[in-house]
């Protein structure tokens, strides 16, 4: 994979995405004083986030017979034109989102098993957050697990049986041990 | 007649004794008689008795992600029991008995420690890697050296991580993503082409690909599958790679070789040869109490001297894997 530059219009796109779930100025908060580039995979567009100091390595001295593969702080991957976040973001975006799901211990457990959240599981979810909004999944020790979507407002939790389903499991740490297989 | 070993045997004695060896232990006899020659009769035997043993468990805190302290907590009120490695920073023994894999554990998926042999772990310590510094991991997956080095710099300078291996780099990257490391960069390549990068490292570990001799404890197949001439195949790849690295180090720069082969051939050999093509490196001490000395006259061949401030863990003095460790510099001069 070569590296690319990011055009303001991609990345325009990915800060529209972060915002739009976690809350206002939250990807120019992840990105710091470092630099957004792209590993291409043929569909994937993997996006990191670098140190400026960086670029002309990157760029200038290219090596031949060397192909890129991860760089600096994975953001996320653009796929199909949507942005998903990686796990190595997560723990970052926890300091600074409020649009956050904390679980039992086990329901933690049951998460990084690959499993969705049911009622008995909530331990604490902002009674405003709506139906289809992702959230980060926490354990009451504040460690992030992975992300979630809602599958209701949070308003109507409160009604629910304890097996009834809160948050469907979109990501979870449990990735980097079933990955590896 | 030619006598060989610190038995003193002749060659014909030693084939004989190391075939008879080698059948009860289920070895190839090849790999005997080198042991008698190196080792005499009775190390041979603890060697191969240290084989059959178990190796502890050892895990390494990860302080890019948690505080070691939460950590050891954490793991204890779950059962794990902990002892520190002396020589190492954030190296402890773990005993997870009664538990399933050290890798299910919610701390582990959180990056909170790495489950990494003793040796592996003192590689990176005798490296010294330090922030802001530029440092090469070649032969890199899965990544335990890696992301070690990425925590001795505290995330600061870079590590180029390179590999040649597609599937193993998979677990490179997962690794050095769970360990929350953010100042890699992951190359796909030969590292004997290291050069076209047109960097000059501070700091170099070369933990080659070997024949694996020093793993029997870990994986038995190992008694019977390979032969001299992959030992031969090994050493010559090896010998390739640190020549690549020592030509891109950084003068003043410090180069670290291992392998988890116990073959001097693969190890003590490869930096004879070397230090005779580069007058400019030098072998330097090894700092940490650990392990025995390096070999400088294995086989009876006579080695340079400065060998013996390499070091080696074998299963049988050390109970862990065998392992060979030598720290050299490249002096400034050049």
């Amino acid at each position: 994979m070569i590296p690319e530059l990011l055009d303001p219009i991609e990345w325009e796109s990915i800060v529209s995405s972060i915002d739009r779930e976690f809350g206002q100025g939250i990807a120019k908060n992840l990105l710091g004083k470092l630099t957004p580039i792209a590993l291409v995979d043929r569909n994937w567009r993997n996006i990191y986030l670098i140190p400026t100091s960086w670029m002309n390595m990157l760029f200038e001295e290219a090596p031949s017979g060397f192909d890129y593969h991860l760089l600096g702080k994975q953001l996320g991957v653009v796929t199909k034109d949507r942005f998903r976040l990686s796990l190595q973001i997560l723990p970052d975006l926890a300091q600074m989102t409020s649009k956050i799901l904390t679980v039992s211990k086990q329901g933690a457990e049951s998460f990084t098993y690959g499993r969705s959240i049911l009622k008995e599981s909530v331990v604490y979810l902002d009674f405003n957050l709506q139906r289809n909004q992702r959230v980060l999944v926490m354990d009451t020790d504040f460690h992030c697990l992975g992300i979630a979507s809602l599958a209701l407002d949070a308003n109507r939790v409160g009604r629910l049986k304890p097996d009834d389903l809160v948050g469907k499991n979109l990501v979870d740490i449990g990735w980097f041990i079933r990955r590896l297989g | 007649m030619k006598t060989l070993g610190n038995d003193g045997m002749s060659r014909k004695e030693l084939r004989e004794k190391a075939k008879i060896i080698a059948k009860e232990h289920e070895y190839l006899p090849y790999m005997i008689e080198r042991y008698l020659a190196l080792w005499g009769e009775e190390e041979t035997m603890q060697f191969i008795e240290a084989c059959d043993q178990p190796i502890k468990t050892s895990i390494r805190m990860n302080t890019l992600r948690a505080e070691p302290g939460q950590v050891i907590e954490r793991l204890q009120n779950k059962g794990v029991e902990l002892e520190k490695i002396p020589w190492l920073s954030h190296g402890y023994y773990a005993d997870f008995e009664g538990h399933s894999t050290p890798g299910a554990f919610l701390e582990h998926m959180l990056g909170f420690y790495y489950v990494q042999g003793v040796p592996s772990m003192t590689t990176v310590e005798v490296l010294d890697p330090k922030p802001d510094e530029t440092v090469f991991d070649l032969a890199a997956a899965p990544g335990g050296k890696t992301t070690h080095i990425a925590q001795k710099m505290q995330n600061s300078g870079k590590v180029i991580a390179i590999e040649m291996d597609r599937k193993r780099i998979a677990s490179l990257e997962s690794n050095i993503l769970r360990c929350g490391v953010t100042n890699a960069i992951v190359l796909r390549g030969d590292a004997k082409k290291v050069e076209k990068l047109g960097l000059e490292p501070d700091k170099i570990l070369l933990d080659a690909p070997c024949s694996g001799e020093g793993l029997i404890p870990l994986d038995p197949t190992r008694k019977t599958s390979k032969s001299m001439a992959d030992i031969r195949f090994c050493a010559t790849r090896e010998d390739e790679l640190l020549d690549a690295a020592v030509n891109v180090l950084a003068p003043g720069g410090t180069i670290v070789y291992s392998t988890c082969s116990i073959a001097p051939e693969e190890n003590e050999y490869i930096v004879d040869d070397i230090l005779k093509r580069h007058p400019e490196l030098k072998v330097v001490p090894i700092p940490l109490e650990f392990g025995t000395e390096g070999y400088s006259e294995p086989f009876g061949v006579s080695l340079n001297e400065s060998l013996k401030l390499a070091k080696r863990f074998l299963p049988h003095l050390h109970g862990s894997e065998g392992f060979f460790i030598c720290k050299m510099i490249k002096e400034e001069s050049t």
